[in-house]
Parts: structure tokens; sequence; C-alpha cells
């Protein structure tokens, strides 16, 4: 039976419409190139080297992950249980999972179901999640956000200059370089860089949930009061303080409230030690830390390492 | 028309089995498609319920619960693989779809669908194999000394099923007995006409159970339980449900059960697969019975 016009009209619209969709057979066209790192205990030690690699249409973080490395899943393949071999449980009694972060950023959905795009970087982390579940932003992807944004779209960047200085133009310079689109202060949707002593910066409702302890701010690292100023004080991973820093000690740290864009912590106990932490903006300094705190020209990772246990 | 899952008497070791032992045997048949997601051991578990089903003669069930449940193990692989995005191999981009968002089919959504759909099928051909072979007045008989009202409010549900399909046939019957040039009977039509006479033939299917004795209080046990059936086949049922389950738990202890559908698609038939599944397959032959009665009507042989 030879199908008609009109049949034939109809596979080709239908086909047309699928094509125009987006649909096609198998992974479909390279869309860029992407980056993963897998690392365990904040970061402190690399489980492989860094594997950069093009992805494709349809490629998600679990489909990179897989394809980087052997893994285990559990809930139906939604859930990462292991990594070459090394499986979230009970550790020393503390709780520890793998975690996965884009472009700097805590995954709102699930890693079979984030698309990649061309500029991602993607990095798991096995930790103990016993202080904080939810450490929602970090530093250590540098220069993204910045570079290339978050979820699938690149927002500008304001930088909010609160008694900051000389180091508000050092975040400004190192931005710029590193490809970010700077913005006025109050642009809507813009990610936020807040610089300036730690008494300027409290005021913020977002910076302010610092004080709450990593379990609202994801950050290993808390303020105290100390005289007429504040001191800097690192956690460890249980978020138990760790180490008291001097006065001169700055924090480079990201968080990130309810969906609202992150906001960069460029701070310190005093205007040298803001100076201190913004030059720390480069990706020597702040590469696979969650934070980094900065004292006398040594820069220290938060949480404060300690010997993992095995 | 008979429904195929009816029950029919027949001299069958199956049907003449207690229902204990009988639903122990198909039981652990349907245990195993639940506790294995592996292919192998659950197409063996399909082999052992039709084959159960086959020698206790229920085909017609079999063949009408194989049409229904791969009807639905095809219809639960397409919904996976339009709903779930995971798994490495990507087939076919849909695009954005309404309500369902980004679609990637992938062949691991594919095989966990058909894993799944393997099991609904299992799940159906067994129990189309119970509801054909065994008594359902027995199974309600004992029950009742446990759980009265329940064993009531269950023979009642039971006895509408096929109330209900014997009232849909005559009708239909009817139907077709109308003009040539009527208008067929739909679908709908019988439906409304079913559902808008069950409260009736409910009191109908109450007043028969009634009268046959399911109102009456529990049997005393002084003067021993009355009507607890039993079978020289008994034996042989718990038996080869004991044996299904214990290789079955055996089995999966030893790593039978290795299919993983996400990430990858991994399937590992090792010995030990293959003896579970040659086990639930073979189990399947309990309800054999070496001289089967002759069938009614059937040709005697000269001088019988």
């Amino acid at each position: 039976m030879r199908p008609n016009r009109r049949t034939v009209a109809a596979s080709a619209l239908l086909c047309a419409a699928l094509a125009a969709a987006g649909c096609g057979v198998g992974p479909g066209g390279e869309v860029g190139e992407a980056s993963l790192t897998v690392s365990r205990d904040f970061g402190t030690e690399r489980l492989s080297p860094p594997a950069a690699e093009a992805v494709s249409e349809s490629d998600t973080v679990m489909r990179m992950l897989d394809r980087n490395a052997t893994i285990e899943t559990r809930y139906g393949g939604a859930f990462v249980d292991s990594i070459d071999g090394l499986a979230g449980g009970r550790r020393a009694g503390r709780p520890h999972d793998w975690f996965f972060y884009v472009n700097g950023l805590w995954s709102p959905v699930g890693a079979a179901e984030y698309p990649l795009r061309g500029g991602d970087s993607i990095w798991w982390d096995y930790r103990d999640w016993s202080a904080s579940t939810r450490v929602s932003a970090l530093v250590g992807a540098w220069p993204q956000p910045f570079a290339s944004g978050y979820e699938g779209e690149r927002h500008a960047t304001a930088v909010e200059c609160r008694g900051g200085g000389v180091a508000c133009a050092t975040v400004r310079a190192r931005l710029g370089d590193a490809g970010a689109e700077l913005t006025r202060v109050g642009a809507k949707g813009a990610i936020r860089v807040l610089v300036g002593p730690w008494a300027r910066l409290r005021g913020d409702a977002t910076a302010a949930t610092l004080e709450d302890g990593p379990g609202e701010s994801g950050i290993y690292a808390s303020f105290e009061p100390d005289g007429d100023g504040y001191r800097l004080t690192g956690l460890d991973r249980g978020g138990e303080p760790a180490r008291r820093f001097g006065r001169g000690a700055g924090l480079i740290a990201a968080t990130r409230r309810f969906g609202a864009p992150p906001v960069w912590l460029v701070s310190g106990s005093s205007p040298a030690a803001v100076r201190a932490a913004a030059e720390l903006l480069d990706g020597a300094d702040l590469a696979d830390r969650f934070a980094v705190a900065t004292e006398g020209g040594a820069e220290t990772p938060l949480p404060i390492p300690v010997r993992p246990p095995r | 028309m008979r429904s195929p899952f009816a029950y029919t008497p027949r001299p069958g070791p199956l049907q003449s089995a207690s229902p204990g032992a009988a639903v122990v045997y198909l039981g652990a048949l349907v245990a195993v498609a639940f506790l294995y997601s592996s292919p192998p051991v659950l197409i063996a578990a399909g082999i052992g319920a039709a084959l159960a089903g086959h020698t206790a003669g229920a085909d017609r069930a079999v063949r009408a619960a194989l049409r229904m449940g791969l009807s639905l193990a095809l219809l639960i692989v397409v919904v996976n693989a339009l709903v779930v995005n995971r798994g490495e191999t990507v087939l076919l981009r849909l695009g954005e779809l309404p309500l369902l968002g980004r679609v990637d089919v992938t062949a691991e959504a594919l095989a966990a669908g058909a894993a799944i759909g393997l099991r609904a099928a299992v799940a159906m051909i067994g129990f189309a194999v119970y509801s054909a072979c065994v008594d359902p007045d027995r199974v309600l008989r004992a029950l009742r000394p446990i759980a009265g009202r329940s064993a009531l409010t269950a023979a009642l549900i039971s006895r509408l099923v096929p109330v209900a399909a014997a009232d849909a046939a005559r009708l239909r019957d009817a139907a077709r007995l109308r003009d040539p040039a009527a208008a067929p009977l739909g679908r709908a039509a019988l439906v409304r006409r079913l559902t808008a006479g069950s409260l009736d033939r409910a009191v109908d299917v109450a007043a028969t159970l009634e009268l046959r004795g399911y109102s009456l209080t529990r049997p005393d046990t002084a003067r021993g339980v009355r009507g607890v059936f039993k079978s020289r086949f008994d034996g042989r049922f718990y038996a080869a449900g004991a044996v299904v389950l214990l290789a079955a738990i055996v089995g999966k202890l030893l790593g039978a059960d290795g299919f993983h559908a996400y990430p990858t698609i991994q399937l590992g038939v090792g010995p030990a697969t293959v003896a579970v599944a040659v086990i639930v397959a073979l189990s399947g032959l309990a309800p054999w019975r070496r001289n089967a009665p002759r069938r009614r009507g059937a040709p005697r042989s000269a001088g019988a």
C-alpha cells in the first residue's frame, strides 16, 4: 500500500517539529568542554587527576562521572553511593557521603538530572557532613561561577565595597581578568561579592549567617568579638573551633541562601586583612578549597584539616 | 463466556491441594519475582508460573495473564523510558516535552523498565494460576476461623468479579441478539450498566454467601474445626515452595541477583544465577501428574 500525500506530509511535519525541539538519535553533538575533579575531605586529597573532556548535548553530571570513574548508585541510579570503591556511610562515627558542585555551587537537582554545558566545572567531594548537611557554595572552582555562570545561565557580578578600600579595586581587577561581567550593586540576579572588614559585612543578612555556624552558612569559620573588633576562628570538619587566627587574618568564602545568587565574602578582621584576602583571588590559591583563610602570607584551607578517618 | 481466571474444578494435584499448600507454592514463585531484578531469574519465574498453570490445566488463564502481563510490561517500559533520564547510553533525544521536561531515552531506562515489567508479568501469571486453580471457597473456609469478617469481605470481592464478568457476557450476548442493524454496544455503555447494577448484585452475592453459612459464628473448636481440608499432594507443594524460597534466599546471598540497570547495564550470570533460575523454572512441574485422568468425552480405547 502506498502512503498517501497527507500521511507523507504529516510525517515530514512531525520529523521537522521533533528536529526543531532538539530531538535526535544518540547523545548529540558536542557543546564544549567540562572539567571534573574528584576529591575527599573538603578537597584536601584529590582521588584522581582532574579530567577535562568534550561534553555532548545529552550529557549530565552523572554521565560524565560514570565515564571517568567506577561508580555505584542507589535509588534507581539517582544517588551516587560510591566512587572508585569509596562508599558513603559512617566513618569513625561520622556520616560521610559524596557531594557534587557545578561551578562552585551545590546543585538543587541530582547528578543524573543536571545537564552539562561547555565550560562547566564539576567537583565531587567525599566529606563528613555531621556539621553541615549543605555547603551551598565554595570558592575552589574559581574563576567559576563568574566566568561561565551557573545553572545554565551566565550572571553578572556586583562588587559591594563596604570599607574594603583598595581591596575592592583588587577584587574588581581579578574578577575582570577572570572573565566576569561586572555590574552595578543591586542589579537583579547578580552574583554578589562583599568586600570589607567583618564589622561592616556582618550587617548583610546573607553574610551574617556566618555567625550561625556551618550548619547555616556552609562556611567552616566564624568571627568572634575581640575587644573592639573581630577575630577569625577556623572550624574543623565537625564544626568545632580548631584554630584562632590573629587580628591580621583574612577570609575568602562563599555562601548561598534559598536559591538566590551566591554571595562571596572577601573579609578579615582589619582593612589590611581584607587586602590580604583580596590577593588570594586566583586559581592557584583557591583551587580545591571550600574556603580559605590567610594570615601572614600563608593560606589555610577551611575547614581546618585534621587527619581524616580511613 | 467464563472468565479465564475463574476457578475451574479439575482433578489435578494443584486443584486438589489445600489452599495453604497452593498459596505457599505459587506465592514462592511470585516472591522470587519481587526478590530479584535479574532478568534470567525473572524469566525463569515466569516460565515456572506458566508451567505450573499448564501442568494444572489452566492454559487459558496463563495465556490471558501472559497477554495482559506483557502488555503491562510494554507500557511500563515505555513510561520508564520517558520519565527516567538516568543511564549512560543515550539512544534518543526527544528534547523538552510538556510536563516531562528534557527527555533522553536511554538503554538503561529501557532495561530497568523491562525488569519491572517482567516482574509485573510474573506476578500476574502467578495470580492467574492461583485464581484458576485454587478453590476460593476452600481458601475462605480456611481463613474464616482466623478472620471471619475479612473472610466475608474477601468472599464478596472475589465472588463479585466473576459475577460481574458473567453479567457482562450475558449483556454482550443480549446485545448481539438485537437487530443486526442496531448500533454496536460500546464498552462504556457496558461498564455503565454493570456499575449501575453492581450494588444489587453485591446484595445478591451477600445473601447467597449468608445462605452458604458465611454468617455463622466461628466453629466450636472443642468439636474440632470442620472443613479443614488436607490433600495427599500438600507435601509436594509445601516442599516445592520451600525449595524455591530457600534457593532464592541462598542465591541472593551468593550474588545471584547480579543485575544493575544504572548507571550502565550490568548483568552477572554466574553459577548461582543459573542454579536459581533452573530450580525456579523446574518448580513449575510440581503440579504434574503422571497418570492424568482422561478428559470427559475423550474416546475410550477398544475393549475398555
